[in-house]
């Protein structure tokens, strides 16, 4: 909402500056969030009078015009010949500034003729947003008196960011209520003040609401016979720097006690409204008007129509129609000013998707008190700005809610703000807002809520008013007695046990958005993805049912940027539709592309699976899950040869591997690109976080090499589960330190180094039981795998 | 051999002796003079050998020399052995030298998401004053994400901003952590002190300014005599832990439906300290909505909202980490750029 602070003024004539009343504002809760100074470049124009206007000599379009502000003659070049000699009209000199021209006038030729200055547009003085002719004034100034000092332009602007419960200061009157508040100036009501005409607007017209729920009071008042001129000047800087357009004086009337008061109001054309007669009623399904943004729309039966007695002419708080329209021929007008229902406004302005000054406020909740006064306030100005005569009195059906009482006990209040409130602070606050309260009591405060104070509804809603108008900063410092251990839950716990892993193992945590596109969807094969059903692009059309697809988009940005060896990991949600519901689960993602080695002393290679793996391995370690084993390979979107799924007995942990070739290709990622996905309540379900200390061996080891030749084919896992059961209690450690193929083994060999300590925990062992495990494992493997142990 | 043609040896063998032994430049050239001088077939050992037939004067006096030489041939053998041994050894090292200036054999360094610093740092401060964590489903039901929070669905609150609804009927992104508020308060009776980090959604484009998805941490406390104050000294503590000492809290007037009454709190700048600079503007941080929570929404979750008050507040996480590290790019959190990610190297738990 955009406050005039000379308007304001005029309500509560304080004398704070711009600034400090911007301070004063946003410390009760109405947040200043810009001054705007719309005027500021206004300077050096002075009112002049045309002396002659004639044609430039060198341009058909052009004029030249003879003015005088008092002083010298001066010619001046003219673009619109909407002046006549005798005019007053605004004269920018050289050296002058105006708001719409970013550099000062000075005197130049146009098309051969030296124009001293230009007669300015009330655009270019910043009065109205649309570029029309030269401001002719039609106020009786003495030419040379400053423009700007002449209509009080030397003004700022608030623009206040209004929260929803507070639709009051959604006007002048309302702001200027918490300015008298705060400051103790007291508030000026408007000039209501009506010379009205014998004629009465009840024998003229008629209304009639058929929906009392959605419009529980319905207002009309008649003007007869106005005229039609443009709405003073400083009438249309006001409107203008308030973000409304200025048209004709009866409308702007309208607008302009709809700003000040808070009260949205409608003018219709009086000849064009068949009865005449007002009837409020719910649409027909299907009904069709044509608003005054030439649309035409059609209602439910749950849309609220203004009609007359044959058809609609306006919906109801949103915006009128074109049949009833005001024209530059209307001669007599009939002013609605109504109370509708906040909900019904919501749902028919987002019904039809059109938001306007009235639906904001309507919906937002207005007065039901201001339905005579906005409109006794507009009547006043058409009267005033084009004449006419005010019908007496007003055509009215329903009426105004009764005021709620809410009561207030200071005990309470203090327990809640926590500093002590006693029913005379309580009482001394709601006077200063103008709530009439009654002390019934020492611990009872009872209100009359305001009909503008839609907020208050219950003891609550007092106790804020109360530490609001005494000041938040009065609030004191305490810290509740806490009367437990703080921490944290164990998933959330475990979490950020898997980031430190990965982040030990040399990984960046990256967080992703959650959504996916189809693309993403074909990627990852996802299944059962939960739709979203109004995203904002076509890219965000499901929830993510995997973090691989965005992690490879990611590791694809880098690599795009040219950022060497990119390792990223994310822990994060994903969402899967699962009878009908929701199932979401927390995931865990790891993707490593490019150059692996960092340094000068290591030989430089790429990241692979096995480095994807050992990543893994870590992270199982550190998750303290003990037993998990290699499945087969993983699938889409991962290699064939160079995937597996990795298992936890039964359940499915998650995959590791390098992703598929084809997908690398189409991502355009350069290279191999290793990859995890690890389900984290899966993992978390297989962890354990116990330590059971044994005793540290005091017996030394028996060492042994043993290195086995075997298939190619054949895998070393169950070589090496083989071998530890083999062998039995006695090894302690079992480390495969060599692979390796080629001579002087056969085609299609490989053997595989073993690196075994046994130790007994009672004795040291000696050469004879080592040779026998030794043997054991030999002859087990040989059974199972035809290993042969080489001679070493 | 007479004893004076001994004597003559032995001031033959002192001066060849020590000659020799200072000329010997290695080990095996001293050990060589070792035994030129004093072995056996030394003329030093024909000279100890002939003593014996020497009579006893001039045995007592030439093996008092005798003696005094083989001392003083001993400890120049020794004292040029520790010299040929020093030489060796800096030899030895000179040829083990290398190149310091070459960087150093390292690990990989991985990393965490600057969001994920802020979020636990900021959950660490209230654990540490005896807060739990809560979490709650990111797709949230009507229930806990609108009407229990005291938005009934006409509220004009709901057209505030833009929520995401999912497929499933009656179910949203959550907008606010805010939800895990009524979850808590419906299955735990007071007293209540919890904090609620998490994702939360908006239906918004991304740019420098805005996301669709970020992250909140919420907080509330519900207890017997849960006061204002306590909401602002609570918030004092927080903002003195993570940004100082010295901050002060600024409390205005504000809105939220579900709490009343409502605040906006600001911090004073951590870098100015208040009179105005680049990252604050006028001297204070606005940091996060809270208040005291509405009498309706305890009620809607079953606790006596006579008997029992409460404080909640929620602050942005994106908010506080730009604030703190000088992020000017929301974008930056969402891409996963590693030039972005590596500067938070070594920070976090
Ligand atoms: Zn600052």
């Amino acid at each position: 909402m955009k406050i005039v602070v000379s308007w304001l003024k005029e309500y509560c004539p304080t004398d704070l500056s711009s600034d400090e009343l911007a301070e004063l504002l946003t410390a009760k809760g109405a947040e200043v969030e810009e001054i705007e100074r719309p005027w500021d470049r206004l300077k050096g124009v002075v009112v002049a009078r045309v002396l002659e206007v004639r044609d430039h000599p060198n341009s058909d379009t052009l004029c030249l015009a003879r003015v005088t502000a008092g002083d010298a003659e001066r010619e001046v070049v003219v673009g619109v010949r909407n002046m006549m000699p005798g005019d007053l009209v605004p004269l920018a000199g050289p050296g002058a500034t105006v708001p719409a021209l970013p550099e000062p006038l000075s005197a130049r030729k146009i098309r051969g003729v030296v124009s001293d200055g230009m007669l300015c547009s009330p655009w270019e003085l910043g009065i109205t947003t649309e570029h029309t002719g030269i401001l002719v004034i039609p106020d009786d100034l003495q030419p040379g008196t400053d423009f700007k000092q002449a209509y009080g332009l030397d003004d700022s602007v608030l623009d206040i960011e209004v929260t929803p419960n507070r639709p009051d200061f959604l006007s002048v009157i309302g702001i200027a209520r918490e300015v008298a508040a705060a400051t103790g100036v007291p508030l000026r009501v408007p000039d209501v003040a009506l010379d009205e005409d014998d004629e009465k607007a009840d024998e003229v017209a008629t209304v009639e609401i058929l929906d009392l729920e959605r419009c529980p009071r319905y207002l009309a008042r008649i003007v007869r016979g106005i005229g039609h001129s443009p709405s003073p000047i400083r009438v249309q800087a006001r409107l203008t720097a308030s973000g409304m357009r200025p048209l004709s004086a009866a409308v702007d009337a309208t607008n302009y006690a709809m700003l000040e008061i808070g009260q949205p109001l409608h003018p219709f054309d009086l000849a064009r409204l068949k009865g005449p007669g007002i009837v409020v009623r719910p649409a027909n399904d299907g009904e069709r008007l044509v608003t005054l943004d030439g649309v035409e729309r059609a209602f439910t039966s749950d849309d609220l129509l203004i009609c007359d007695t044959e058809r609609p002419v306006a919906v109801a708080g949103v915006m009128g129609g074109a049949v009833a329209e005001m024209s530059g021929s209307t001669a007599d007008v009939l002013l609605e000013s109504a109370w509708f229902e906040r909900g019904g406004i919501q749902r028919t302005r987002r019904r039809i998707g059109l938001s306007t000054e009235a639906s904001t406020r309507f919906e937002r909740g207005t007065d039901p008190e201001a339905v005579p006064l906005g409109a006794d306030r507009a009547c006043r100005l058409i009267a005033e700005w084009c004449g006419g005569r005010v019908l007496a009195g007003s055509v009215e059906a329903g009426g105004a809610a009764e005021r709620r009482r809410v009561s207030l006990r200071p005990s309470r209040a203090s327990l809640v703000i926590g500093y002590p409130v006693s029913a005379a602070d309580a009482a001394r606050a709601f006077d200063r807002l103008g709530m009439a309260c009654e002390v019934e009591d020492q611990d009872l405060v009872a209100v009359e809520v305001p009909g503008y104070r839609v907020d208050i509804e219950r003891e609550v809603d007092l106790i804020e008013e109360v530490v609001r108008v005494q000041g938040y900063e009065r609030v004191g410092s305490t810290v509740p007695p806490v009367r437990q251990v703080g921490g944290v839950p164990p998933a959330y716990g475990f979490r950020a046990l898997l980031r430190g892993s990965l982040r030990r193992s040399g990984i960046r945590e990256v967080r992703l958005l959650s959504f996916a596109s189809q693309e993403d969807m074909e990627m990852a094969g996802g299944d059962d993805p939960i739709r979203i059903t109004n995203p904002l692009q076509a890219d965000e059309a499901f929830l993510r049912t995997r973090l691989l697809p965005g992690l490879l988009r990611s590791v694809q940005r880098n690599v795009y940027r040219h950022v060497r060896g990119v390792a990223l990991f994310e822990v994060g949600t994903v969402f899967r539709m699962k009878d009908g519901a929701a199932d979401e689960r927390p995931s865990l993602a790891l993707a490593m592309t490019g150059p692996a080695s960092q340094t000068w002393a290591e030989p430089p290679r790429s990241f692979d699976f096995f480095d994807a793996k050992g990543v893994l391995e870590a992270l199982l370690e550190d998750a303290g899950v003990r037993h998990w084993s290699v499945g087969p390979p993983a699938g889409w979107p991962f290699h064939p040869g160079r995937s597996a799924a990795i298992l936890a007995g039964e359940d499915a942990l998650g995959m590791v591997g390098e992703i598929h070739p084809s997908l690398v290709e189409r991502l355009d990622l350069g290279g191999r690109v290793a990859a995890a996905e690890v389900d984290v309540q899966v993992l978390m379900a297989h962890a354990s976080s116990e330590i059971e200390v044994r005793d540290v061996p005091r017996f030394p080891p028996v060492r042994r090499d043993l290195a086995f030749v075997v298939d190619t084919a054949t895998p070393a896992a169950p070589v090496q589960a083989a071998l530890l059961e083999a062998g039995g209690d006695l090894i302690e450690t079992c480390l495969l330190f060599d692979v390796f193929s080629g001579p002087p083994l056969g085609q299609g060999k490989k053997s595989l180094a073993f690196s075994i300590d046994l130790r007994a925990p009672d004795r040291t062992l000696t050469d004879e039981e080592a040779d026998a495990v030794v043997r054991r494992i030999a002859e087990r493997l040989a059974s199972e795998f035809g290993a042969e142990l080489r001679a070493g | 051999m007479d004893p004076q043609e001994a004597r003559r040896i032995l001031d033959e063998e002192r001066e060849r002796g020590l000659s020799m032994i200072a000329s010997a430049d290695s080990s095996e050239a001293l050990d060589a003079a070792k035994v030129g001088v004093l072995g056996r077939k030394s003329r030093f050992s024909q000279v100890q050998r002939a003593l014996g037939s020497f009579d006893p004067e001039d045995r007592k006096r030439l093996g008092m020399a005798a003696n005094e030489l083989r001392e003083a041939l001993q400890s120049a053998l020794d004292e040029r052995s520790r010299a040929l041994a020093g030489a060796e050894q800096a030899r030895l090292l000179e040829g083990d030298r290398i190149d310091v200036t070459l960087p150093g054999r390292r690990l990989r360094t991985g990393s965490l998401h600057p969001l994920t610093i802020v979020e636990d740092e900021m959950v660490g401060i209230f654990t540490r004053m005896g807060y739990r964590v809560e979490e709650g489903p990111e797709i949230e039901d009507d229930w806990h994400n609108f009407e229990a929070l005291n938005i009934p669905p006409d509220h004009p609150a709901r057209t505030m901003k833009d929520s995401l609804y999912v497929e499933i009927p009656g179910f949203l992104l959550r907008t606010e952590t805010s939800a895990v508020q009524i979850r808590t308060m419906e299955s735990q009776d007071p007293p209540v002190y919890i904090v609620a980090p998490g994702r939360t959604y908006r239906r918004e484009a991304v740019d420098a300014t805005h996301l669709s998805v970020f992250h909140q941490v919420e907080g509330l406390a519900v207890d017997e005599g849960i006061s204002f104050a306590d909401l602002k000294g609570t918030l004092e503590t927080f903002a003195r832990a993570l940004f100082g000492p010295d901050r002060r809290v600024r409390m205005n007037p504000d809105y939220f439906p579900f709490v009343e009454p409502g605040c906006q709190v600001a911090v004073s700048c951590f870098k100015c300290d208040g009179t105005g600079c680049a990252v604050c503007g006028n001297g204070w941080i606005e940091l996060l909505g809270a208040g005291m929570v509405h009498p309706k929404v305890l009620e809607n979750c079953g606790i006596d909202a006579e008997r029992y008050t409460g404080f909640a507040f929620g602050i942005g996480v994106e908010r506080v980490a730009m604030v703190r590290h000088g992020v000017s790019d929301m974008r930056m959190f969402v891409e996963g750029d590693v030039r972005f990610l590596q500067q938070f190297q070594g920070a976090g738990a």
